[in-house]
């Protein structure tokens, strides 16, 4: 499904990525851990495209096709899907207006008709239920005065609105408390199945307790240094991530 | 234009005598004082010397061929004028309470504010020599309107000098929506000069939305002036759409104690468009109240000035005012001016303005994005949503479906253009 080849990124010429190789299948979960600045949230921007970020070397392919000649909104319509880490507050548009807005460009991209006003709420409803929110979030503008935990909520809301077939969560369980922690969980695990992949971008490991992974690489300066099952993530919150360091500078590093 | 212009347009309207004297007066006014300049402070923004430089007459007596505005767009009472006549009176309301003035001067409303409200001022002197008709609303103690009230101001004619007037009086405790649209259905250039005189008594309300959209390279000069009765309440909406030089001076004074002004507006520019909202709260007494909102939206060489002065008497205690102006660029060559201003007198008072201009935020571009929705939607989205912050009174009075197609029309337009550059 994602095809990750040897990619280098720079941010104003200084490099960020520095040679990723990373396959993602359908079915899978995939977390991407790893300390500050190891570049974990530049790898989630770049997939979604956003400006800024230069690629100097290699590819990536999703879903065959080459994700750098598609503009972001195409590869939100090709099923892509990135829950951001800062989710933006836009004063004056309603979340039902964005989130309908949304939802019909993906339909009618899949040759599906687009949702009225009356049946894109009868498809909303079920989804604010499992996330436990109040239809009143529908009426409200796009995050503009949402607490942390409910702008999250919020992202992974869009992502069960829009049922994309890759998602990538972006350090979405900072800032939330447990219990939210075990809402956003419900919502990401009720999109798993065998065709959609999920990527996880995570700084601890709490995350992976709700959401399990098949596989966790562990990023370090630009690179995935150890690539693992999940034990991984628990041994390196034993050992913390001074232990990858170590382990990369001996050369010991698993493909 | 010439003095003598000016006079013949006065000897070819048709007019009441108890009018006459009242009339060649306010001309006297205008021709000492000529049209405003820049000189003035308050024309520091904006350019009339167009008009000077202009040959413009009073609009053809007999109907001209420019196509009337459907009137059964608009949801509700409708009085639509064209070239300065009545066209089309789309209301079942009596007479008493929305007619013209031209037919129904000679009633007490009128005998007493008519002219009393909107003051001295050069452009306000020349349209009260010059008006011809426009709407009367009169409603008694306790009448309470359930449908808004359309006053429609057509210019289908080339090179027409039209002064449309509107006058509202509101007794107490009466309550009305009421809608000026200002219509150009020409290219060619024309001036319309308006002036709106409102009157509320003690627990009256008014909610008045204003909406420019005059021709492409048309010149609108308007005045609101206001005078709030005790506990009474103005709830106003100024929208800017078209017309090349577009300038709206509202004027609300404070008389009673517990009066309350809202104030929100929009104004959008693009190509060569100039528009300039002024704004005079003149708090003069204790316990009054306003709330001002603007958004302009700048592109092209677009220029938007507002200038939002509060002036807070000397015994206006518990004065509590507060204004917040937003402006958005959206090129290079554009230019947003945004002049929040407070002069306090009182001591005892609550006051606070903001002002800010900025760009279109590129992240939240990237957002709505990255949830499949494509640029120029984004774009337009994200426009909508700035000056949404203003446009909250049309919920309270169900206009939104009747004025948001134009507004959008209006934003897509720059949204294409913008693409296109």
């Amino acid at each position: 499904m994602l095809h990750i080849s040897n990619l280098h990124v720079s941010v104003g010429g200084k490099p960020i990525l520095k040679g990723i190789d990373l396959d993602v299948m359908p079915g899978e979960v995939h977390a991407i851990m790893g300390p500050n600045g190891s570049g974990k949230s530049t790898l989630a921007q770049v997939l979604a495209g956003r400006a800024g970020y230069e690629v100097t070397q290699g590819s990536v392919h999703y879903l065959d096709r080459d994700l750098f000649q598609l503009p972001p909104e195409q590869r939100a319509r090709a099923g892509m899907f990135l829950a951001f880490q800062y989710p933006l507050e836009i004063p004056g548009v309603s979340n039902i207006q964005f989130l309908r807005t949304a939802l019909n460009g993906v339909r009618r991209e899949r040759g599906e008709p687009e949702l009225d006003a009356i049946d894109f709420l009868e498809h909303v409803k079920g989804k604010l239920a499992l996330l436990e929110m109040d239809d009143a979030f529908l009426y409200r503008s796009l995050n503009e005065g949402f607490s942390g935990g409910e702008k999250k909520r919020n992202e992974i809301l869009q992502m069960a609105v829009l049922e994309p077939r890759l998602a990538i969560l972006d350090e979405t369980d900072s800032g939330l408390d447990i219990d939210a922690l075990k809402v956003v969980a419900r919502g990401v695990n009720a999109l798993r199945s065998p065709d959609r992949a999920i990527v996880l971008v995570t700084h601890y490991q709490r995350l992976l307790d709700h959401i399990v992974p098949d596989r966790v690489h562990v990023l370090a300066d630009g690179r995935i240094a150890m690539s693992g099952n999940r034990e991984l993530a628990l041994e390196l919150e034993q050992r913390g991530y001074a232990w990858v360091d170590d382990v990369d500078e001996s050369e010991e590093a698993k493909p | 234009m010439t003095v003598t212009d000016y006079s013949e347009a006065l000897t070819r309207i048709d007019q009441p005598d108890w009018l006459a004297g009242d009339r060649h007066d306010a001309l006297d006014r205008f021709l000492t004082a000529g049209l405003p300049d820049k000189r003035q402070e308050a024309w520091k923004y904006t350019s009339l010397d167009h008009l000077e430089r202009a040959k413009l007459h009073p609009p053809a007596t007999e109907g001209s061929e420019s196509v009337c505005p459907d009137v059964t767009a608009y949801p509700g009472h409708v009085l639509l004028f064209q070239n300065g006549q009545l066209a089309c009176h789309g209301t079942y309301l009596s007479n008493q309470f929305a007619g013209t003035l031209h037919h129904w001067h000679d009633t007490q409303a009128v005998h007493e504010h008519l002219g009393r409200v909107a003051g001295n001022g050069a452009l306000a002197s020349l349209n009260l020599a010059l008006w011809q008709d426009g709407a009367r609303v009169y409603l008694p103690a306790n009448e309470r309107l359930a449908m808004p009230i359309f006053a429609v101001y057509g210019a289908g004619e080339a090179d027409a000098m039209l002064h449309p007037r509107t006058l509202a009086v509101l007794e107490s405790g009466a309550e009305a929506v009421l809608v000026e649209h200002y219509l150009g259905q020409t290219d060619q250039p024309y001036w319309q000069n308006a002036v709106s005189e409102i009157v509320l008594g003690e627990g009256a309300r008014l909610t008045h939305i204003r909406v420019v959209q005059e021709g492409a390279t048309a010149t609108h000069t308007g005045l609101t002036a206001v005078r709030l009765g005790k506990d009474s309440e103005y709830r106003a909406l100024h929208i800017g759409l078209d017309g090349l030089l577009t300038r709206h001076d509202l004027v609300a004074m404070l008389d009673g104690p517990g009066a309350a002004v809202r104030i929100d507006g929009v104004d959008l520019t693009d190509g060569r468009r100039h528009a300039d909202l002024r704004l005079r709260i003149g708090h003069h007494v204790p316990d009054t109240t306003s709330r001002i909102v603007y958004r302009g939206l700048a592109d092209g060489r677009g220029r938007a000035v507002f200038d939002g002065h509060v002036v807070v008497g000397h015994d206006a205690h518990r004065t509590d005012a507060n204004q917040n102006c937003k402006g958005l660029l959206l090129s290079r060559q554009a230019e947003i001016d945004a002049m929040p201003r407070l002069e306090i007198y009182a001591d005892d008072v609550k006051c606070s303005h903001g002002a800010s201009v900025g760009q279109l935020d590129t992240d939240a571009l990237f957002y709505l994005r990255s949830r499949g929705i494509d640029e120029a939607a984004a774009r337009r989205l994200l426009l909508e949503g700035f000056a949404n912050e203003a446009l909250g009174l049309l919920d309270d009075c169900h206009l939104r479906d009747w004025l948001m197609p134009g507004l959008r029309a209006a934003l897509s337009h720059r949204t294409d253009k913008e693409e296109r550059s």
